[in-house]
Order: C-alpha cells, then sequence, then structure tokens
C-alpha cells in the first residue's frame, strides 16, 4: 500500500468537462459539462432528484456504465490515474484497489451464495495477493472495524441471514477491504430505517476520518448530505448548478433550485401552511432546453436564461451557482458598495 | 374533542409466518391498537417499517379483516351497522405505489370515473365529475384524461389517485406513504394539494410516513408505533417538542439535523428493529431502551396520560394518571 502524499494540494480526484451521452433515438444527455476536484481526505456531497445524472456521474468514475451504449468526454483522473483510457488489468486494479462503491441496496449488491467472509477474502485475495488464511483474517477485521457484533460467527453468514442494516455495514467493509483512497456511495441508506441511517451514516462518517479516504456521496435527502459532507455540489438535469461548503450552500443557496430543494425539505416552515414548492417536474434528459435547464420551473426566468452560455456567480472559497439572477444580483451589489 | 368520525377499538391483526403446531410462527402486526379521529383533522402515524403502521391503515379501511375488534364510523361500527359499500364511499385510501394502484389498460379518465359508476352514477355524470377532479388535481384533463398510467411521472399519477379517492366524495383519506416515493420537489407540490382539499372539503387524513418533517408539517396529532403497538399518541407540537415515550425520543434524535454546525454526534438507537415474529416481553421497547428498568421487561405498560390529549405507554410515566 502505498502512503497517501503529504501534500494535500494536488486532488484525489479531477473531473473536468466530463459529459455522458447514453445512445438511442434521441440519445439522452445524462451528463453535461461536469467538472470538480476532490481533495484527498475530503467528502463531497452531490445532492440531486431521480434523473439528475448523480449516479451516473458516480458510476462513470468507475467505469460501470455498458461500454457500447455510452459516449464518455472529458477527462476523469483518480489518484493521478487517467480513468477513461484504462483498460482490462488495469481497470480491475482500479476498481475496488484505487476507488470502490456501496450501494442503495446491498442484498442486490452482495452475491447471495457466498458467505460474507469469502466475499471479502476474494477481493483481497484479488488485489493485493494474499493468501487464503491471511485474507480470512482481513475479512475479520473489518467486520470489526464496521462495528459487527459478535464478527467472527457473521463471517459465516450469507447476506441473506443479516437485518437491512447489518447488510450494508457488511457491504461497506467489503468496499473498504483493500483500502481505497476514493469511497463512492450511491445513496447507501436510503433504503433503511431512520434509527438505522443514522447509524451507518455516523459510521461513515468515523471510517473516512480514521482511514482517510476521499468520499463522494450521492444523496436525494439534504439532511443525509448535511450529516455527512464537508462541500455539497447540487445537480439538476446532468448539470452541477451551485457548489460551495456544506454551511454555505445550507444557509445562502444561490441557485433557485437549491431554494427550492431546502424549502421543499421543509427547512425552516410553519407547519400547517402553504410550501414554496417550486411547480412543474424536470425535463427529459434527451430533450433538454438551451440555457438554463431550470428555466421552465423558475419564478424567476427571464430571456437570458435560455441563452447559452449560462453566467456563472462565484463567491470565495470554491463557491459557485451557475445562474443569471444570481451573478446579476451580486454584480448590482457590487456596484452599489462602490458608489 | 368532538365525537369521533372514524376509530378503531383494540384491533388485532396476526399474520401466520409459516410453522405447525408448537413451532408455528405468528407475526403480530398490530397488537391491540385503539384510537379516534375527530372530523377535519390530520392524524399523521410514523414508525420504522415492520411497526405495523400499513396493517393499521388497511384494517382501518377494510382491506384487511381485524382478528378482533372494530372499526366505527360515526359512531356506527363497520360491518354489522354500517354495510361495507357505504363505508367505502366515506373513508378512501391512497398507496404508496402510484403505478401498481393503477390500472394499466384504464385511461385515466376511465380510472377516475370507474368507483361513481359502481356505486349507481351514469357514464355521462362519472366522466363529468372525473375531469373536473382530474382539472382540481392539477391535470388538464383535455391533455391528460386519455392516457395509461405508464405515459404519467410518479407524480402525475399520485395526483390521479388522489383525484380517485375523492370521487366519492370521501370524508376520510387514509394516505400510506403517499408522498413517500416522490421527488422532493415534486412531494412538496403535492403536500400542498393535499393542504387545500382539507381546506376545501373539511377533509380527515390519517397520514401515514416514515418522513417526521413532513408528518410534523401536515398532521395535528401524530401516532408513534412501535412492533404493533401505539407507543405514543398526541399533538404534534407537545409530542416533538416533549416526547414522553423514550422511542418518539429516539426516532426524532434519528432525524438527521439540518445543521452544518450541530451534526449529530451519536447514534439514538443501537442495532435494527427487533423482529415482529417474536416480539420482546413486557414492554416491546425495553430492548433497545436506554431507560429501561426493573418492571420494563416483564409489564406491558399502560397507557398514562402525559398531557392534554397526549398518551404514552412507558412504565416512566407511573406518576400519571391511567388511561382506561
Amino acid at each position: 500500500m502505498t502512503p497517501l502524499p503529504s501534500q494535500s494540494d494536488t486532488p484525489l480526484v479531477r473531473v473536468h468537462d466530463l459529459s455522458v451521452r447514453f445512445a438511442g433515438t434521441p440519445p439522452v444527455h445524462a451528463v453535461n459539462n461536469v467538472s470538480f476536484d476532490l481533495a484527498p481526505g475530503e467528502v463531497l456531497g452531490i445532492l440531486g432528484e431521480s434523473g439528475s445524472g448523480k449516479s451516473v456521474t458516480l458510476k462513470t468514475l468507475l467505469r460501470l456504465l455498458p461500454e457500447r451504449k455510452t459516449r464518455i468526454t472529458g477527462t476523469i483522473e483518480v489518484d493521478g490515474q487517467d480513468v477513461l483510457s484504462l483498460q482490462g488489468r488495469a481497470l480491475a486494479d482500479h476498481r475496488g484497489g484505487v476507488a470502490s462503491m456501496i450501494f442503495q441496496d446491498p442484498s442486490l449488491a452482495l452475491d447471495p451464495v457466498y458467505t460474507i467472509g469469502q466475499q471479502i477474502a476474494e477481493t483481497v485475495i484479488r488485489h493485493e495477493g494474499a493468501s487464503k488464511t491471511d485474507a480470512m483474517a482481513r475479512a475479520l477485521e473489518m467486520l470489526e472495524l464496521v462495528r459487527i457484533p459478535s464478527a467472527r460467527r457473521r463471517l459465516d453468514n450469507y447476506p441473506h441471514e443479516m437485518s437491512g442494516g447489518m447488510r450494508q455495514r457488511a457491504m461497506i467493509a467489503l468496499a473498504l477491504a483493500c483500502r481505497p483512497k476514493l469511497l463512492l456511495a450511491d445513496e447507501p441508506t436510503t433504503a433503511l430505517d431512520a434509527t438505522v441511517q443514522i447509524q451507518i451514516l455516523l459510521l461513515l462518517r468515523d471510517l473516512q476520518q480514521e482511514l482517510g479516504m476521499g468520499v463522494i456521496f450521492v444523496t436525494h435527502d439534504i439532511g443525509v448530505a448535511v450529516e455527512v459532507s464537508d462541500r455539497l455540489a447540487v445537480m439538476y438535469a446532468g448539470s452541477f448548478v451551485e457548489t460551495g461548503s456544506v454551511r454555505d450552500v445550507i444557509r445562502d443557496a444561490r441557485h433557485p433550485y437549491s431554494k427550492g430543494l431546502l424549502a421543499a425539505n421543509l427547512v425552516g416552515a410553519v407547519p400547517g401552511t402553504r410550501l414554496d414548492a417550486v411547480p412543474g417536474a424536470p425535463p427529459a434528459l434527451s430533450a433538454l432546453p438551451e440555457g438554463c435547464s431550470f428555466a421552465p420551473r423558475c419564478a424567476h426566468a427571464e430571456a437570458a436564461c435560455s441563452a447559452s452560455p449560462i453566467p456563472v456567480w462565484t463567491g470565495g472559497d470554491g463557491r459557485w451557482a451557475r445562474c443569471v439572477q444570481a451573478s446579476r444580483a451580486e454584480a448590482m451589489a457590487g456596484a452599489g458598495g462602490r458608489s | 374533542m368532538s365525537a369521533p368520525i372514524l376509530s378503531a377499538h383494540n384491533l388485532v391483526k396476526h399474520f401466520n409466518a409459516g410453522g405447525f403446531g408448537a413451532a408455528r410462527k405468528v407475526v403480530r402486526a398490530v397488537d391491540d391498537v385503539s384510537f379516534e379521529l375527530a372530523p377535519g383533522e390530520t392524524l399523521g402515524v410514523v414508525g420504522e417499517s415492520g411497526c405495523g403502521k400499513s396493517t393499521t391503515a388497511r384494517l382501518l379501511v377494510q382491506l384487511l379483516t381485524p382478528d378482533s375488534g372494530s372499526v366505527r364510523f360515526d359512531g356506527k361500527v363497520v360491518g354489522p351497522e354500517l354495510p361495507l359499500k357505504a363505508f367505502r364511499s366515506k373513508v378512501q385510501m391512497v398507496f404508496q405505489d402510484s403505478f401498481a394502484s393503477l390500472n394499466p389498460r384504464m385511461t385515466m379518465i376511465d380510472a377516475v370515473a370507474f368507483g361513481p359508476m359502481v356505486h349507481g352514477a351514469s357514464r355521462g355524470e362519472a366522466t363529468r365529475k372525473a375531469q373536473d377532479l382530474l382539472d382540481r388535481v392539477g391535470l388538464d384533463p383535455a391533455r391528460f384524461g386519455g392516457r395509461y398510467a405508464h405515459e404519467l411521472s410518479g407524480g402525475q399519477r399520485q395526483r390521479v389517485n388522489i383525484a380517485r379517492a375523492l370521487a366519492f366524495d370521501p370524508q376520510v383519506i387514509v394516505l400510506d406513504e403517499a408522498v413517500s416515493a416522490l421527488d422532493k420537489s415534486v412531494e412538496a407540490q403535492v403536500l400542498n394539494l393535499l393542504m387545500d382539499l382539507r381546506r376545501e372539503r373539511g377533509l380527515t387524513y390519517v397520514f401515514i410516513s416514515h418522513d417526521l418533517n413532513v408528518v410534523r408539517h401536515i398532521s395535528d396529532r401524530v401516532m408513534v408505533m412501535y412492533l404493533g403497538e401505539v407507543a405514543e399518541i398526541g399533538p404534534a407540537e407537545s409530542l416533538y417538542s416533549a416526547p414522553r415515550h423514550p422511542y418518539t425520543e429516539a426516532l426524532l434524535a434519528a432525524m438527521p439535523s439540518l445543521d452544518p454546525d450541530r451534526r449529530t454526534l451519536e447514534a439514538p438507537l443501537a442495532g435494527d428493529p427487533p423482529n415482529p415474529i417474536d416480539p420482546p416481553p413486557g414492554c416491546r421497547f425495553h430492548t433497545r431502551c436506554a431507560h429501561a428498568f426493573g418492571p420494563c421487561s416483564t409489564q406491558v405498560p399502560v397507557s398514562y396520560k402525559v398531557g392534554k390529549s397526549h398518551v404514552a405507554a412507558c412504565h416512566l410515566n407511573t406518576s400519571k394518571e391511567q388511561v382506561a
């Protein structure tokens, strides 16, 4: 295992101008010109609704999308490696070795005919060439790491013999078995009850700090994103519309869609009153409107919103929002300050 | 409280979970659940999966027959005193899965008009009513009336299901996780629609959800269920601000904080909810409860009056007055 570079300025993940198209008539524009960096040990939450492209972005980082039907443009670098050019064994080394993923439904992600111990050991044998005994010892260590009670006995359990929360812990153990530098989490707590969800979130937060990994956490739930993330990116119709530190985005959202999401999550709502709901539904990804994709649903939309490119408002500390209104508000405030 | 419009009296429903004779396993889905609904109020029902909230909903609308206990509508026992057909037009239900609850071979206008026709309305009358209702839930009947379920989005389908429930001019609607499968921005629209309809028509809701934020927003009173039993029931305001059952307290503490400076530091409960096949003796929550003491593992707690129309079934409240 190579030690983490002490220099934290070199990002662990560098995604530039990433676009993903799925073949079809018409083609589906699932991800559009997404760029972001992730520092080692940083947690980025990607917040979006179904069909916003958040899961596709995550899967692209592991190259899990069907190759013949997908066209990926742009660049992805993870730990200095160009992920889009990886082939064969090098790609297999990347998956699970450098970056690994946990999914929403562990009963689908785990293999039903092998025990938890066997599945973890298999990964360790493949990636580190360990002996069977050593790999099993690592599997036990991993189950203890994710705080599964009576771990030794659980090693011989099949996935169906475990409860939902326990299975999710087992999947986290499997994903972390080879100490990846990057963990991709795709709605890992959505299927869980609230009291179990918070346990898993706290576990992920602890493990992230213990192991110092970078994490990209995809969710539709603002509350969950706030619990785990350092930085937040709000995604809509395949594009990032706003990013910033969790604190800034939650306290001072600039994009009307982020504001709408916060209102829909009842942040500061008075019980029984009408909610400030965003009307309509997201556009079809096969027929995105010109300019801002959110304009058709936006209460502040104007002519400039349907012309490309949409101006970007930037605040300090990697904070920006792609919105005509937000950038104009800032310009006016600036002018007012000078006069 | 004024005379209840709908009430549940000691409802019990056990399901067979396989096995014979002594090895027979029984899921105690709902065990002695009683509550009342005042006209025009909204009762939220919360709890984890397997706590019996959906079974309670199905018992309430008579989709399931209780093993024992009864449901009363307007003081009349449903079944012996009030025929099912009359009851059904007064109490309707909306389910979580908007797609599965619509007939894939029916257009939306037919789906909404079907019920009134079964109850004796003419086709023309029923169709007109269906058009009005689709319009009311925000779907243009000319555009959406001829479509099939697969041609609508999830939010649109759930609007159709609400229109269908309204087709009988019911007084009570039971909403079983009706907004849970929707995206947040669409969920907010449907919640607004439900609140508008409630005001316009004086509807009474039973609103079942696992989302405590949403339940607080829409409910007047909230019932917390744990492993088939009512743990606590009371006004939303006092139940959220001063829960009197440790389980309610834990559920509230498990909600993500939405404040980056006050993140949750400790999980309020360890482990998963126990299996309703073999619930723990005494208080069913005692195996996960931080405050468990002597009687909890042996004695089933009775209900104590802990505030104005606020009741909790927990031994910590023994100083309070018991509720029969």
